[in-house]
């Protein structure tokens, strides 16, 4: 045992890579929202990039180390401090048995990492540690953290490393996201096409690793026939008869039942992955023949610095 | 008839067969065109639908025409019937809270709903939504039924629903809209076992009224 949780927060869980391909048995991605923070998070702490982390959605938790642990944290901004000393993100800290580590609040984006070097272990279901909720799936029994779990980690997989300057990714509470039109584009009507990519749109209270409810005025769709439940992906833009869109997220349910309007390149997804309630978000068109170039690129100078980092 | 194959953002195609409602040729011939796909090993994810296939692919290994030219390849060469599967018979407790909404719209008896809910074999036509949800093939015309309005917060693992012409089986408590008519003590998933799904896509379930 290495790490006891002192509080939970709004959401706390264990992460990983997910598991990727299993949507036609109904198994969701899951795993790291924010997959980029994740990676650099492992990172720095010496770790694979898939090894398992804690995920904790708006900050607000707090972590004694039972053990003496290298630790690093990332993805949103919050305040940090091991006992009463206030520590940096996007760096490597020892704690010693007895530390507190807290989260204050997230001021920009939504989900903080905190990688432990050796990673977090916990039961794996289909080669993943990633807790699923809904299906009782990965570490601490599929449960959220609660005050009182434990967590225990794994041994050293390698030396800590140090982000180069310029490297920690730079998040806002106005994203751009960057999309492809899906299938049921044209159902939408001239006037709600026009409107998706002309205004910002806002994440409602209710947002979650599953999806997110944007509002900011309805978008109409031509009369079309009823649809039958069909495959969706994390990052589907889908439009229900309401008019207010619902954007899929890492546990996104696999099939959905409305028209399928947007679909965020790959590159854009960890973004998405920092969008929580109240979160701003304009759509910008991606041309077919840039989103390849800008996944090269982004995967490039991943690679260069992570060997192994995944988009 | 061959499906339609769109681009579906950066790192899919939609495989679409023109269907109006439930057609068992489109359902046979997706699941056969799964099944050969995801025995190719060069996708991501092969994900049936009742009248289409989300088929990924990985943008870094190859682009998007590519995956295109492949699929066109392919498609003419599978077979459009799919042998079925497993046959499973699912003893069901009929007395779920919506049947008698079912009973109101039909203007059939209690028994009459479940005579014919149970009197012929469904093909399971695609698991999906959650983990193990088994969505089914057509049902009869007089017990068709809409979705609730708002979505019921808990739902029972095993409980039997109706949606349009749809018919299914909830593989976990979750939220959801679907008429429930029956409840079932079949496992539907559990991760712990050492076959997790009861179901694949493909396999026969008759319902035997308990």
């Amino acid at each position: 045992m290495s790490l006891e949780v002192i509080r939970s927060g709004a959401k706390a869980l264990v992460v990983d890579l997910g598991r990727p391909s299993l949507r036609h048995l109904g198994i969701p991605l899951s795993g790291a929202a924010d997959r980029m923070s994740f990676q650099i998070a492992n990172w720095i702490v010496g770790n694979a990039p898939d090894a398992a982390a804690i995920e904790c959605a708006l900050g607000g938790q707090a972590f004694r180390f039972t053990a003496p642990t290298r630790f690093a944290v990332t993805g949103a901004t919050a305040a940090f401090s091991l006992n009463d000393t206030a520590i940096k993100p996007h760096t490597h800290h020892l704690a010693r048995p007895g530390d507190t580590l807290t989260f204050g609040p997230a001021s920009t984006g939504t989900r903080l990492y905190l990688a432990l070097a050796g990673g977090v272990e916990g039961a794996a279901h289909f080669g993943s540690r990633s807790t699923y909720p809904l299906a009782k799936l990965g570490a601490n029994g599929g449960r959220a953290l609660a005050k009182g779990d434990t967590l225990a980690t794994g041994p050293e997989q390698g030396a800590p490393n140090t982000l180069p300057t310029g490297f920690a990714p730079r998040l806002s509470n106005h994203i751009t996201l960057r999309v492809r039109s899906a299938t049921e584009y044209e159902q939408l009507t001239f006037a709600a096409q026009r409107r998706l990519f002309t205004q910002p749109w806002t994440a409602s209270p209710r947002t979650n690793r599953m999806g997110a409810r944007l509002v900011g005025g309805e978008l109409s769709l031509e009369a079309a026939p009823d649809m039958v439940s069909s495959p969706l992906l994390p990052g589907t833009l889908q439009v229900p008869p309401d008019g207010t869109p619902i954007l899929s997220l890492v546990d996104s349910h696999c099939t959905g039942g409305y028209p399928r309007a947007l679909q965020l390149i790959l590159a854009d997804m960890w973004l998405a992955g920092q969008i929580g309630p109240g979160t701003r978000i304009s759509f910008n068109r991606c041309l077919m023949e840039d989103a390849p170039a800008i996944l090269a690129t982004q995967t490039a100078l991943w690679q260069s610095l992570i060997e192994g980092w995944q988009p | 008839m061959l499906p339609t194959v769109r681009a579906f953002g950066d790192r899919a195609f939609l495989l679409q067969w023109p269907t109006v409602g439930y057609s068992e040729a489109a359902s046979a011939h997706a699941l056969s065109v799964s099944h050969h796909l995801r025995g190719l090993g060069v996708f991501t994810d092969v994900i049936p639908g009742y009248d289409s296939v989300l088929v990924g692919y990985d943008p870094l290994r190859m682009d998007l025409l590519a995956a295109k030219m492949r699929l066109e390849t392919e498609l003419p060469i599978v077979p459009r019937t799919f042998t079925l599967g497993m046959q499973h018979d699912i003893s069901v407790d009929y007395s779920g809270p919506d049947l008698d909404a079912i009973c109101q719209s039909s203007g059939l008896s209690r028994d009459e709903v479940v005579h014919l809910h149970a009197a012929e074999p469904y093909r399971v036509c695609m698991i999906g939504f959650i983990p193990g949800f088994a969505f089914l093939s057509a049902i009869a015309q007089p017990l068709r039924h809409s979705r609730h309005a708002t979505p019921r917060a808990h739902v029972p693992a095993g409980s039997i629903g109706i949606a349009g012409w749809q018919t299914g089986i909830y593989g976990l408590d979750s939220p959801g809209g679907w008429q429930i008519i029956g409840q079932t003590d079949s496992v539907m998933f559990d991760p712990d076992r050492e076959h997790p799904f009861l179901f694949s896509a493909g396999d026969t379930v008759r319902f035997i009224p308990s």
